[in-house]
Parts: C-alpha cells; structure tokens; sequence
C-alpha cells in the first residue's frame, strides 16, 4: 500500500472563488505544522484532504485510498475540526464516543463497552451520560479528540486545536498530542505551536509559500507577519 | 444524504427553540408563538418533504414526552387538548408550504408570504378547526369563529416567514430550497 | 436535560415502557367511550390517585396548569350556551387524558421512550430506516439547547441595545444558525463515516 498523503496539483473552488491553487505535496513526517494567516486556505486544505470537499482539479490519495472511499478513509485519518460544537453530533458523552465505532461496523453494545472503558481510562467515567453541552469549551474539544482516537485513525488533522483554550488546558493537551502514536497535521497561525514539528508548510493565499523545516520556514514567516503587521494591516483584516 | 439529515434535525430543533420566545396565550389552548412560524419555515426553507419530515420529527420528539410544544407542553398535552387538530396538521401544512414555493420560480417575498398563507393558515386551519370542535365540544361553526382570533397573528407570522426566508435566500444562496427542492432531500 | 421525568425513582420507573404506554392508551380508548358526568368523573380519579400513591402529586398538579385556561374557556362558554353538561364532560376528558400521559412521562426515562417508539416505527423501516430515525432524534436533542440557547442570547444582545422588543430579526439569526449548523452536522457526519 502507498503510504502517506499525496497531492497531485490540487486546486480548489468555492463558490467562484480561487481558494487554493496548484498544490502538490507528499506528506509522511510523524508531525507536520500548517501556518498561514487567516483566509489563506488552511481550513480548506485540511477538509480537502480529510475528503470533506472534493477538488476542483487534480488528485488526491490518502495511504492510497481516494477520499470518496469513505470506509477506507475512516481507518486512515481522523479530523479535528476548530470549533468543537461543529463536531459533536450526540446529547450524552457515551454516544458520541459510541458513534465512530458503530460507524466502522462494531456492534453497538461491544461500541458502548469500549467507549466506556475508555472513558475510564482517561479518569472520565463520570462523564458517561454528561450532557455534551454542559461541557466547558476544554473538555468539549477534549471529547472530540477521545472520539477520533477512539476510531485509531493513522493520521490525524487538527485545526487549531489551542485557538481557544486557556494556557493550562493547551499545555495539557500538548502533551496529550506528543504521546500520540499518530501521525499529526496541526494547523495554527502561532508559530510557537509547531516548532517542533518536523516539516512545516506555510500557505499564502492559497498557494505554498514555503516547505521545509521549522528553523527555515519559521524565522521568514515571523518575519513576514510582523511586516504585515507594522504595515497597515486592517486594509485586509 | 447527511446534509438532508441535519437540515430536518436542526430545523425540527428550531421550531422547538421558536417555542420557547415568549408568547401571549389568548385562550382555548392555543398560544400565539412563534412555533407555528418555525412550521412555515420548515416549508418556505427546506421544501415540501423535508419541510414535512422536520415537523415529524418534532412531532415525535413532543410525544416522547418533552415539553418542546408552545407553552412548556409536550405531544400528550397537544392530543387531548383543543389544539389537537393544530398539532397534527402541522407536518401536512409544511408540505403545503414547501409545494406551493415551487409554483413560482425565484424566491420572492410575496410569493412566500402566499404560501405561507395557504399552507401554513389555510391548510392548518383545515386540520385545527374540527379539532377544536371535538375537543371543547362546540358545533364547526362555532369553532371556526373561536378559531378566527388567532388568523391576524398568523398572517403577521406569515409576513415574519416571507421576510426571514427572502433574507437567508440573499444571505445563503443554495441552502434555500425555495422553488428548487433538491432531488436528493430524503429521510 | 430538557424532560418532565420525574428524577425521584418510584416504582413505577421499573415498569415496561411499552407496558405503560400500552395501559395508556386503553385508559384513553375507555375514557373517551364513558357515558356521563359521573362516570367521566371517576375516569379522572384514577391518574389522580395513582400520582397520589406514587407521591409526585405535586408536580402532577403542576403539569396541568396549561389546562386551566382552556378549561375555565370551554366551560365558560358552554355554560353561557345553557349546555354546561358536555362542557363539564370535555374539561374532564381532557385534563384525565393528559393526566394519564404525564404519570407515564413523569415515570419513564427519555430513552426508554424513544427505544418503544423505535420498535413501534419498525414497520416504516423501508422508508425510514430505523438507525437513521435514531439518529435525527439524537441530532435534533442535541441542537434544540444549543438554538434556544442562541435564541436568549440574541434577544439579550438585542435589548442590551434597544428598548423595543426583539421581532424578526431574531427568527432570522436563529433560523441562519440553524441552516449554517446544519451544514457542519453534515459535514461532522460524513468526517465520521456519513449516514450509509
Ligand atoms: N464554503 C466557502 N465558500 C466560499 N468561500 C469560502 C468557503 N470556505 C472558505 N472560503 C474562503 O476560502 C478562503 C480560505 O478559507 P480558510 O480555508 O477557512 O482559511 P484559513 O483556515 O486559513 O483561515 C477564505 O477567503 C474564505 O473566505
Ligand atoms: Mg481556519
């Protein structure tokens, strides 16, 4: 089997609009960071590849699989999405962690057991039957993340999974990603975020800007944002 | 296939949350709220089937017992009070609405407002006058004259529906089904 | 959670669900073929001694408030038509059947409901396919807090602002975050393998 993620000069169109152009990538590294300002395609990409939308030209495999081959895709790639409300499908905890695994053909009582054991795994048997929106913004993100992995995805996409969360709970969560097994696509416009990562990508309206290594990706663009940033920067807020 | 699911779910929450604005109750068990405003939309928005399939499901939520129905009452309630006939031509007034916005070709204010009428105070008066009648144990006529008080707050509501589906029509081009009901909209 | 189950556990909670809603609708079939004041009377003892017995009373009571207008309407009016009989017969009618719903409602667990309701739709699953009915009712239970929540918060916006009260404006934004939550249920869902 092929592996990694390849894009073959992917571009992208939503709604008339050029959203991204001509991208051609190999991914394989353990953790890849994805910078860029905002509205320079970041999202898109990660939904792009996730198989969430189609591209409007070229082509596109996951560990060999097309996107639409949506049983294969589920056992290679898992997404986070930013905001965690967009995610969660079920009122109570149990059935959210429940439905990836009903989805990839487990039996809904072996689902529910494992899902609970889950949970108690992570100290979190209390939170069985938790109403999903009684959670705190951390915790909900913390569910999703407990929901894909529960589906032990090969790959896992975050978007910006420390936008929202005080700095205790990123430290937390941080570490949490570090220990993955997984293979990591973080998206952050922090540069800080994916320092250690061992491949960065930096798009710019929705072209690659730049692919390499931390130390020669990062210094430019810290060095970019902050021209931007001393220029008048609300023109293109 | 999934977007048709979620459309009929978030929208049978809608009419449930549109129940829960404040409302005046004017008498014989049916309040003025916003709720029968959330039906038309179901019709002017999503289309005749989907439309019809949101208010099921609401439907079915109000029988499992939650107080999702105007004024904090569930199905049970709906079924033996007057209102009864209001309750169950609900899903057939949201078809009604979402068949007559394909009679015209664009999404207009007026062209809604007229379906909203017809589907949506028509339609649904078919179903709750007789049900006032049995309930309260009043002859037809007098039940349509007792249902009368409620018409100009529906109209007003029928407006509401045409100027808030013309709005998201212009906000969301595509997600209004309108005249164009997507061949795909299934359970 | 948004439900009128009773959280005090009687022993009621333990029956059947089917069992319960199965008396249920015998107690309304009954009730609605019984001749006369008296005997309609006694229709409506019955709920009322149960949730005596089962010592939810007070909430019983508290339930069928709603009633109550409609109720002092449909006799007013019959009473001012000099046929205070049939009148006194519907009210009874009506607040006996509702009570008889709300003991079962009060006594049994949203999921257990729904699982009855499931077995009872299984008849439809050519056309609804029982897992997908389940699904929407999860989705629909899961969004309502979420738009009604949106709901307050609109309207408080809007009168942090203004001295008049909310009208369409409000209709429209929360029919928009229906229709835009709508659209990531569908994509969460096809992240996660889609509806098959
Ligand atoms: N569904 C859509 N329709 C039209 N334009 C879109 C859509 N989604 C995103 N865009 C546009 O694509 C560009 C990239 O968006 P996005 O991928 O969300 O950027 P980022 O995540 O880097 O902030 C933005 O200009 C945005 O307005
Ligand atoms: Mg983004």
């Amino acid at each position: 089997m092929e592996s990694g993620i390849h894009l073959q000069d992917v571009s992208l169109t939503l709604q008339g609009k050029p959203v991204l152009a001509g991208i051609t990538l190999h991914l394989t590294e353990p953790r890849i960071g994805l910078i860029g300002r905002n509205g320079s395609g970041k999202t898109s990409l990660l939904r792009l590849i996730a198989g969430l939308v189609a591209p409007t030209s070229g082509s596109l495999r996951v560990e060999g699989a097309r996107p639409s081959d949506r049983k294969a895709m589920l056992g290679a790639l898992g997404i986070l999405f930013q905001n965690p409300d967009h995610q969660i499908l079920f009122p109570t905890v149990i059935e959210e962690l429940a439905f990836g695994l009903i989805q990839q053909g487990i039996p809904k009582p072996q689902a529910l057991t494992r899902a609970r054991a889950a949970l108690a795994a992570e100290g979190r048997a209390h939170w069985e039957n938790a109403p999903t929106h009684s959670l705190s913004q951390g915790q909900r993100q913390y569910l999703c993340l407990l929901s894909v992995l529960l589906m032990q995805p090969r790959w896992l996409l975050l978007d910006e999974p420390f936008a929202a969360l005080d700095l205790p709970t990123q430290a937390r969560l941080r570490r949490r990603l570090d220990a993955l097994p997984q293979r990591l696509v973080t998206i952050s416009h922090a540069p800080e975020a994916v320092q250690a990562c061992q491949r960065v990508l930096w798009l710019e309206e929705g072209r690659l800007r730049a692919d390499g290594a931390p130390d020669q990706v990062l210094p430019e663009f810290g060095a970019e944002m902050a021209r931007r940033g001393a220029v008048d920067a609300d023109t293109d807020l | 296939m999934e977007r048709s699911l979620a459309r009929i779910a978030l929208f049978a929450a809608l009419i449930a949350a549109l129940g829960f604005v404040p409302k005046i109750d004017m008498g014989f068990g049916v309040p003025i709220t916003a709720q029968t405003l959330g039906v038309m939309l179901c019709g002017t928005v999503l289309g005749a089937r989907s439309g019809a399939l949101a208010v099921l499901l609401f439907m079915a939520l109000a029988l499992l017992g939650l107080p999702i129905l105007a004024g904090g009452r569930n199905g049970f309630a709906a079924l033996a009070s007057p209102s009864v006939g209001f309750f169950l031509g609900f899903p057939v007034a949201a078809f009604v609405t979402g068949w007559l916005m394909t009679w015209s070709k664009q999404v207009s204010t007026v062209a809604t407002f007229n379906a909203a009428v017809f589907g949506g105070i028509v339609t649904l008066y078919l179903f709750g006058i007789p049900g006032i009648a049995a309930k309260a144990g009043l002859s037809l006529t007098e039940a349509f004259w007792s249902a009368m008080v409620f018409v100009p707050g529906d109209v007003i509501k029928a407006a509401v529906a045409a100027l808030v589906t013309t709005a998201l029509a212009r906000a969301r081009p595509g997600l209004v089904a309108g005249a164009k009901e997507p061949a795909s909209a299934q359970f | 959670m948004l439900t009128l189950t009773s959280s005090r556990q009687t022993w009621a909670h333990d029956w059947p669900a089917g069992v319960k809603l199965g008396l249920l609708v015998l107690f309304t079939l009954i009730l609605f073929a019984l001749p006369g004041v008296t005997l309609t009377a006694l229709g409506l003892a019955l709920p009322l001694a149960l949730a005596t017995a089962l010592g939810l009373v007070g909430d019983w009571l508290r339930l069928l408030r709603p009633l109550l207008w409609v109720g002092a309407v449909i006799l007013a009016w019959h009473g001012f038509r000099g046929t205070p009989e049939p009148g006194v017969i519907a009210v009874l009618r009506m607040v006996a059947a509702l009570g008889a719903a709300n003991l079962v409602t009060m006594t049994t667990r949203l999921s257990d409901m729904q699982a009855v309701f499931l077995w009872l739709a299984r008849p439809l699953s050519p056309l609804v396919p029982p897992a997908r009915l389940a699904l929407a009712m999860a989705l629909m239970i899961r969004f309502l807090p979420v738009l009604s929540l949106r709901a307050e918060q609109l309207s408080q916006a809007w009168a942090a602002r203004s001295r008049r009260r909310i009208g369409w404006a409000l209709v429209f934004a929360v029919t928009l975050a229906a229709l835009d939550d709508a659209e990531h249920v569908a994509e969460a869902l096809r992240a996660r393998g889609g509806v098959g």
